[in-house]
């Protein structure tokens, strides 16, 4: 008889398997009275788990960077943070003071003090934040009492294929570890969608149902299961019909898998013959590493950001050494350096903070090379860096939110200061290193001829661009139904660009969200693109969608699409496009 | 003392990943930095505290610094913030 258990839908996708159910003990956490006398050997006690607690974290977020990915380990560097956070500290420490009682005991009354805290917010993802303080002293309690320790994959295998885990509960870093393992999917008692647990098996893309009821005493060792991650069901002893059902779900889906794996050296050529270069958006090694394997020809959009979010500006050299190792690890391909693209209505000398007072609009405001022009010795220090990463291999400069041909002026002023500044220190730079602009401001799109002389090449941000465009942030729930790629209005301005480009032999770029989704590939083909860049996981996907196209026919197929006569039976641009390759 | 307000303006607000690169930046500097939203007044220092804000997008913050190195603290952290923590929504 099939059992069905319904939980949280969290990791989408199908798996099928044997169950294994990780085995795990409820702490047991008592309470003892110490001397006076022995508050600093609990309290060195206490630090000395939190020490190893947090040695365990870091080195494991080290691991799951290299391995996993950025996103993930920065769930666990969360962790981390909370493990050194001094209210955990100080408030445990004074409590055993206070009570003269043990460190577990202590610890465990400073989390439900923090618990209460975190489940009186509104906020339901906040409020779950609280498991993750709850994951972290339970770490800590391990660490404090090593015998009696829950070691939750003590018995468990080390290969984890066509195998799905049932566990009480699980943190971050022990799903990192499964992933490691290979585990087909997952099923936990506890946590619910917005946990970190949540997050990251999302991001991981294991099917994953969480908050199954008793899950651990009504599924039995070695069962098969059958797991649903979209619908947030698990089926043991499944019927026929089920299984057939789920079998060939996973079949269609294996299929698209191979027919991706399939193109993976083949080149991005359109059915008319038309090379297409298909680039990455990346900033990390682990996304630089990615892009060279899915084979990017380049990397279209290097954003830079994250060098400034440490707390002081970056120095030159600090830059130029994360640019070299980029372009190590790019064996060969271009790297565009987008310049600083952070906004702020304020910075550095001028700023006066009696009268620091918030941005109106940000989105209208002071960012990206508005800002950098306000604040001339940051972005010099910033170009001088890009410039001298142009001597160490293929680079291009990629500036951010351009509006006016004034503004390309100035840039070029600056770049030319900045290069007579690295002469004077005798340091080398690529002579040729070409110089393009973002364009997201709907005027820049309509002065293309313009702005296009001063430029190298150009690169659309669809999603500033029609944002703007559109006067919808697609973000506003209230508002997203406007954000809308297909508006003919959206549609002819995208014309425009690649056309004006085309005239001026301006090589163009869109590296938007539209370029790596498939549904739009054979619009932005059609419109004229020939170079995307994408999430590297999407290369595949938009190379295989290129390679079964036949440009001309969706050129037509567009041209038809605006020539529609009024009253027309509605027909969307896509399904237009889409019909003519048939 | 120093303070200055700031609108918290990335689509998912204070979550996690953000809180963490606020704490981060905060730890940088050796002033005392506190974040006040309403009533509440936090520790920038302490992830604990600043998620507790539980401040979404469009909350409206003040960030109050203290010490010798308050200037670039208080730059840092509106850059941050108004930087959308170097997120792309």
């Amino acid at each position: 008889m099939t059992l069905a258990l319904t939980g949280h839908a969290v990791g989408r996708g199908i798996a099928i398997g044997r169950s294994h159910l990780a085995e795990g003990s409820e702490l047991e956490i008592g309470e003892y009275r110490i001397g006076a006398d022995e508050v600093d050997k609990e309290i060195r006690r206490y630090r000395n788990a939190i020490d190893a607690a947090r040695h365990q974290l870091e080195e494991l977020a080290g691991r799951v960077s290299r391995n996993v990915g950025i996103g993930a380990a920065e769930i666990i560097q969360t962790h981390v943070l909370m493990l050194s956070d001094s209210r955990l500290r100080d408030g445990t420490e004074d409590h055993i003071r206070r009570e003269l009682c043990n460190a577990e005991w202590a610890l465990q009354m400073q989390l439900e003090r923090m618990l209460l805290e975190f489940r009186s917010l509104d906020d339901e993802y906040i409020r779950s934040r609280g498991e993750d303080v709850a994951q972290v002293v339970r770490l800590v309690q391990n660490k404090l009492n090593e015998e009696a320790a829950d070691k939750p994959f003590e018995n468990m295998p080390d290969r984890l294929a066509d195998t799905l885990v049932i566990s009480r509960e699980l943190t971050p870093g022990e799903l990192a570890i499964l992933h490691e393992r290979g585990v087909a999917g997952i099923v936990t008692e506890h946590g619910g969608p917005t946990s970190h647990t949540a997050i990251l098996a999302k991001s991981l893309g294991i099917p994953t149902v969480m908050g199954v009821r008793r899950a651990q005493s009504l599924l039995r060792e070695g069962e098969i299961l059958v797991l649903d991650g979209g619908l947030g069901v698990v089926y043991a002893d499944p019927d026929e019909a089920i299984s057939n059902h789920y079998l060939e779900v996973q079949r269609i889906t294996r299929r698209f898998k191979n027919s991706l794996e399939a193109i993976r050296d083949l080149p991005a050529v359109s059915l008319d013959g038309q090379r297409i270069s298909l680039q990455a958006n990346a900033e990390r090694p682990a996304e630089l590493q990615m892009a060279r394997d899915e084979g990017a020809s380049g990397i279209g959009l290097y954003r830079t950001e994250f060098l400034y979010l440490q707390g002081a500006p970056p120095d030159e050299e600090t830059q130029l050494a994360e640019f070299a190792a980029a372009i190590a690890l790019l064996g060969g391909i271009p790297l565009t350096i987008r310049t600083l693209d952070l906004g702020a209505d304020k910075s550095t000398d001028y700023l006066d903070f009696s009268q620091l007072r918030r941005c109106a609009n940000p989105a209208l405001g002071l960012r990206a090379v508005r800002l950098c022009l306000r604040d001339t010795d940051l972005f010099k220090t910033q170009l001088r860096a890009i410039l001298r990463a142009s001597a160490l291999g293929p680079v291009r400069c990629l500036i951010p939110m351009l509006t006016s041909v004034q503004e390309i002026r100035m840039v070029h002023l600056l770049l030319d200061e900045s290069r007579e500044e690295l002469e004077e220190r005798g340091l080398d730079y690529d002579r040729e290193m070409p110089v393009g602009g973002m364009i997201e401001v709907p005027a820049a799109a309509l002065a293309i001829e313009e702005l296009g002389r001063h430029l190298d090449f150009i690169s659309v941000g669809t999603n500033d661009l029609l944002q703007y465009t559109l006067a919808a942030d697609r973000v506003d729930e209230q508002v997203a139904h406007l954000y809308d790629l297909q508006h003919p209005g959206v549609v002819r301005l995208l014309r425009h660009i690649f056309r004006e480009a085309e005239a001026l032999r301006l090589p163009a770029t869109v590296c938007g969200e539209a370029a790596g989704d498939r549904q739009y590939t054979r619009l932005l083909l059609a419109l004229g693109l020939k170079e995307f860049s994408m999430h590297p996981g999407r290369l595949l996907e938009v190379k295989q969608v290129v390679r079964e196209t036949d440009i001309p026919k969706a050129r037509a197929a567009l041209s038809h699409w605006f020539n529609l006569p009024p009253g027309s039976p509605p027909m969307s641009l896509l399904q237009v496009i889409n019909e003519s390759q048939r | 003392m120093i303070a200055g307000n700031v609108t918290i303006v990335n689509k998912l607000g204070l979550h996690a990943r953000a809180a963490s690169r606020l704490v981060n930046c905060a730890s940088g500097y050796a002033s005392e930095i506190r974040i006040v939203r309403g009533a509440r007044a936090v520790n920038a220092k302490s992830i604990m505290g600043v998620l507790t804000l539980a401040a979404a997008r469009g909350a409206e913050l003040v960030i109050e610094v203290e010490g010798a190195d308050q200037q670039q603290a208080l730059e840092a952290l509106t850059a941050l913030i108004e930087g959308r923590f170097g997120e792309d929504e």
